[in-house]
Formats: structure tokens, sequence, C-alpha cells
């Protein structure tokens, strides 16, 4: 038993090296061709990435969305529901988040940060509420409809902050500012890390809590590994789909809420690189695991914060960085090197026997 | 009068590289493959027409370089969905990321600029003047003076309908997505149909880009597909893999985009309103569609 478990550790942590190391050989080999110096590029991005207190604080602050996303993810992933819709809760739990930070600011001391928090999550969960819904009644593909509805979601909010709620006289479309006390505190001036990396870390230590202590979290387990079997187990598949939508949605608009509350203090149009997407790669890499998900988490905010720098010093273009996390999510779910893994179990087994 | 004919004639150069990746949709759509990649692919071949177009100064080779780039990249979409067994949607993402900061990598490294590429002595896909086509009323002020692709987009559809209804291997194609175990058993090699279609939707995506960089604009710019992949992919919804329907629904898009650009210069419309139209429509028809489907099985 602890040797299966171990030897499935073992194969996981095989798998994640590869992947890794893949990507570092490819991201190696464009550097190259273009003529640039790979292990120096290399060397800057670890010691931009975790060289100092200053520097591991910058990767844990662009780490933080994607901790959240990447465990909005995994829970519609472990119901067996493909949510790519995770980047439309975030812009509008970002919305909402602000509205109620530039609105609501009678709310006295820190009910105003709570309140505007809770509108991110609530309003998060219940769009991803809607695909939830037209997945587990009516059957319609998530893929397709989480995808339609980040647009609509990303025009949406634009168009609010470029007519009901633009700021006259600011060029860029953006809301007005959060009053003082709907700002999340910094951890560690001048760093802009703040505390919604707390809440995140929070979020992962509920979540490995609900996966594997909770009733929910077993019938989590059970439906997206074998949905006909909980059928007749008795569960009820349109409530676990919801339940886990409900769930991810309010993860997504807590992401959103974060960056606003946070960072930028006010919505931003078209604020996100893909927080929403990179947290699908974060997910598979941790493999729909709460501390899986932090760990790569961490992982993509190092090469994003490293990135930044390897272009200011090596003249690098950032992009390299979406290169290395688009192999690494093309890698991650094939399965090559698993055969050969297998493969050679399979021979050492039959040699045991003998 | 002049309007209608204004926005008709917009609205088939807006639709031209609509429909052809959506054509590209409807290949992997009918083999029973999602190509979430539809986007990426576009965009590597936007950039790969520009790219040889203007080292070749020779549109025609931009065309044939944007379908080959498009091309490549689907097969390496297809050697991990078909060979490697990695998840279809997640590679889809991939491809996605990757076209988006490959081709902005490239950008910086080959030409040292952000944002656009346009050299003034970029050869684009010159308007085609059809004799005589000008000459009818009405239509002829529609129809007359676009670029080769678009009479191309609308000649692909209809071929498109005929390969997939009128010949074997279009047959074969549909068999293996409407039931790859009875395919395989009637002796069709159910791999060889999904790479075809797979291919044939990247070819289709890669001549989507070459339209779009060098027949509507004649430059490149990051991320200049913009959604334009994954509206295909509604259409294709929309038209639930069939040619025609889809071919429909993309005009009705593009109509859309026509309208938006007319509204933005004349009237006070936000911009966004028509943007977000096409992805709206396509949840809530999904549903109706759903919906009714349920109701019947009740």
């Amino acid at each position: 038993m602890i040797r299966d478990t171990l030897i499935a550790w073992g194969r996981e942590t095989l798998r994640i090296v590869f992947t890794l190391l893949t990507a570092l050989v490819i991201g190696a080999v464009i550097m190259w061709l273009s003529g640039k110096d790979a292990i120096a590029a290399y060397k800057i991005l670890i010691s931009t990435a975790f060289g100092g207190r200053l520097e591991i604080a910058d990767t844990l602050l662009t780490a933080t969305p994607l901790i959240l996303t990447g465990l909005a993810t995994a829970v519609a992933f472990r119901a067996g529901v493909f949510n790519v819709g995770v980047e439309g809760s975030l812009y509008l739990g970002a919305f909402a988040a602000a509205w109620v930070g530039f609105t609501l600011t009678s709310l006295p001391g820190p009910s105003l940060l709570i309140a505007a928090l809770l509108a991110g999550a609530i309003v998060g969960a219940a769009w991803a509420l809607i695909p939830g819904y037209l997945k587990a009644r009516l059957g319609v593909d998530e893929i397709v409809t989480t995808i339609m509805l980040n647009y609509v979601a990303i025009y949406f909010t634009s168009y609010l902050v470029n007519y009901p709620f633009a700021v006259p006289g600011l060029a860029n479309a953006m809301s007005p500012l959060v009053a003082a006390n709907a700002k999340l505190p910094r951890l560690l001036p001048p760093s802009q890390l703040n505390s919604s990396f707390v809440l995140a870390l929070l979020a992962v230590l509920a979540m490995a809590f609900l996966f594997s202590r909770t009733a929910l979290g077993y019938e989590l387990r059970v439906y997206g590994s074998n949905p006909l079997f909980a059928r007749w187990s008795g569960m009820r598949p349109t409530s676990v789909i919801l339940k886990a939508m409900l769930i991810s949605g309010a993860l997504g608009g807590l992401a959103g809420a974060g960056q606003v509350l946070g960072v930028n203090y006010r919505f931003v149009a078209n604020f996100s690189p893909g927080y929403g997407f990179d947290g699908i790669a974060v997910a598979l890499l941790g493999r729909n695991s709460a501390w899986g998900v932090l760990l790569g988490a961490i992982l993509f905010g190092a090469l994003r914060s490293g990135g930044a720098t390897l272009e200011l010093m090596m003249d690098i273009p950032l992009e390299l960085i979406r290169i290395l996390e688009a192999t690494i999510i093309l890698f991650v779910t094939a399965q090559f090197a698993l055969r050969w893994v297998r493969r050679r179990r399979m021979s050492t087994a039959s040699e045991t026997a003998e | 009068m002049e309007t209608i004919v204004n926005i008709s004639f917009a609205m088939l150069r807006m639709a031209a590289p609509l429909i052809l990746v959506a054509m590209g949709g409807v290949f992997s759509q009918q083999v029973g493959l999602i190509n979430i990649a539809l986007e990426g692919l576009m965009l590597l071949g936007a950039f790969a027409a520009v790219l040889a177009a203007f080292a070749l100064h020779s549109a025609l080779a931009g065309t044939f370089a944007a379908i080959l780039v498009a091309m490549l990249f689907v097969l390496l979409f297809a050697l991990f969905v078909l060979r490697f067994r990695a998840n279809l949607v997640v590679v889809g993402l991939a491809v996605n990321i990757l076209a988006l900061g490959l081709t902005k990598y490239l950008l910086q490294v080959l030409f040292a600029t952000r944002g656009a590429f346009a050299p003034t002595d970029l050869p684009g896909l010159l308007p085609l003047d059809i004799p005589g086509l000008r000459a009818i009323p009405i239509l002829g002020g529609i129809l007359s003076g676009h670029s080769p692709l678009v009479y191309v987009s609308l000649l692909l559809v209809i071929l498109t309908h005929i390969f997939l209804y009128r010949t074997i291997p279009g047959l074969h194609i549909r068999a293996v997505g409407e039931k790859d175990d009875a395919a395989k058993s009637a002796g069709i090699s159910v791999p060889r149909m999904q790479y075809l279609a797979l291919i044939l939707s990247g070819a289709f995506s890669g001549l989507a880009g070459a339209q779009l960089s060098l027949g509507n604009l004649q430059l490149f710019s990051e991320n200049m597909t913009n959604g334009r992949g994954f509206m295909a992919l509604a259409a294709v919804y929309f038209g639930r893999g069939r040619p025609l329907p889809t071919a429909f629904a993309c005009l009705l898009f593009g109509f859309f985009e026509a309208l938006q650009i007319r509204l933005q210069t004349r009237v006070g419309i936000p911009p966004q309103w028509p943007q977000m139209l096409p992805f709206a429509i396509i949840v809530l028809t999904l549903s109706l569609i759903s919906l009714r489907q349920a109701r019947h099985k009740a």
C-alpha cells in the first residue's frame, strides 16, 4: 500500500520534472536561435525570482491570483466540469469589488473591505452558475459556454468603465479609486505584496480540507472519476456540479477582487494578462490538489516576475515566459513519459514474478 | 440604399476570415474533435503571411506560408492529442498561448518592434476586379472589388459542403465523428481520418490568418485575431458542424462587425455591445436548443 503510494508519488514527480525540463530546454533553444545566452538568462530568472526578501515577495505577489484561479479551476475539474470560465468570474468579481469599494464608502472601517471581498466572491460565483446550470440541467457543453461567457464578461466590464463608470479626464478606461479602508494592507513594503496572498493561502487550506475531509470533497472525487457509479450510489450530479461551480466562481471572483483591492485599487479594463487561463495550467500542474496548485502557482509567479527582469537586463522579450508556459501546458497532460515508466514497471514486475 | 450596399460590402470583408477559420472548425467538429486552437492557428497564419510576403515580396507566397505554418502547428496539436493522448482542450489552450507568445517574441526579435509591423512595401492581397460584376446594380457594389480570398472563402464553403456530404473521405470523416467504433469496424482508419480533418482545419485557419493580415489590413499586430477563432467556434456550434449554416452565422457576425464600425462613427452606441453580441447569442442559442431537446425528451 505504502509502496504503491510512493511509486505513484515518484511517477508524478518524475512527470513534472520532465515537463519542466522540456520547457526549459525548448526555451533555451529559442533563446539560442535568437542569439541570446540561455544559461545567463536562467541564472537571472532564478536570482530575480528567489534572490532576496523583496524578490520572493514579488514572486508571491505574482503567484497570488494564480493560486486562487488555480484552486478555482481544480475544484471544477474535480467535479468533471471543464471550467475555462474562471477568467470571466475574475473580471466580474473584480468589478463588483471595485464598485463596492468606491460606492459604499459610508461603511465604516474594515467592514467596507469585507463587503468588497464578499461582493467579488458572490458575483464571481453567480457568473459561474450560468454555465454550471446549463451543464447540470440541460447538458450544454461547458467548454464552449465558458469560453463565450469570458468574452461577454470582458467586454461588459470594459463597457462599464468606458461609459457608466468612466472617470472624466482619464485616458485609460478605469473605475474611480476605492476608498482607503477598502484597500488590502501591504505585507512587505516597498513590494506590492499584500494580504490577498494571505487570503490565497487560507483558500489553499480551506480547499485542502474540503477535498480530503468533507462529504462534498468525497462526492467530487467519486463524481469526477466515475459519474455513473456516483449516480448509482445515490449522488445527485446536478447538485455536485452546481456546488463545484459556485466554489469555482467564488474563488475566481476573489482572485479579481484581490487584484483590485490589493494592487490596482481600481478596476482597469482588460487588466488580466490571462490569470484565469494560467489557473488552468496551474491546476493541471498541481494535479488538482490544493497544495499542488500552491506550488504550481509559485512556479508560474517566479517565471512571470523573473521574466520582467530578463527583458530589462538581457533584452529577451518577456514573451519567452509565455512560450515556456505554453510548453508546460502542452506537455502536462501528455502521456508518453508515463507510458515509458509503465513499460519499465511491467518488465520489472515480470522479472520479479520469475 | 448606399448605406446598405456599404454595410453589406463590409460584412463580406469582415466575414471572410471568419468563414475560412470556421470551415476549419467544421472539419474538426465533424471528426469529433473540438478545436480550441483555431484562434492560435489563425494568428500564426497571419504572422507567417506577413513575414513571407515581406521577405519574398509576394502576397501569394505569404498566403502559402500561412497555410503551411498553420498546418505545421496543427500537426503538433494532432500529435499531442492523438498520439500522446493529451487532453484536447488543454493542448488547444497551449497552442493558443504558444501562438500569442511566439508571434510577439518573433516580432520583437526579428523586427525590433512591439505592437504592430506594417512595412510600407508589404504586398497585400489586392482587390480583384471581376469584369462585368461591377455592372450589376446593387449586387455589383456589394460583391465586386474584394480581396481574392473573399471569393475563395465563399467558394470553399460550397466545396467543404460537397467534400463532407458527397465524397468518400468526407463520409469517412463524418462517420468517425459520429461513432468511431462503428467506423472502425466498417474498416475506416480512425486516426487517419482524424489527422486528415485536423490538417484541413489547420490549413483553413492559416488561410483565414492570411486574409486577415494581407487581405483586410496589410499589417500584423499583436493578438490581431482578437477572439475571431472563438467566434468561428461559436459559429460552428450554431451551425452544428454543417458548413452552410456555419457560414451563415459567420456572415451574421460579420454583419455585426460591419455595423459596429458604422455605428461607432455615426451614433453613440458603445462598441462593446456589438462586440459582446455574438458570444452572448451563442450561449443563448445553445441553451435554447438544449432546452427544446430536454422538453422533447420529457
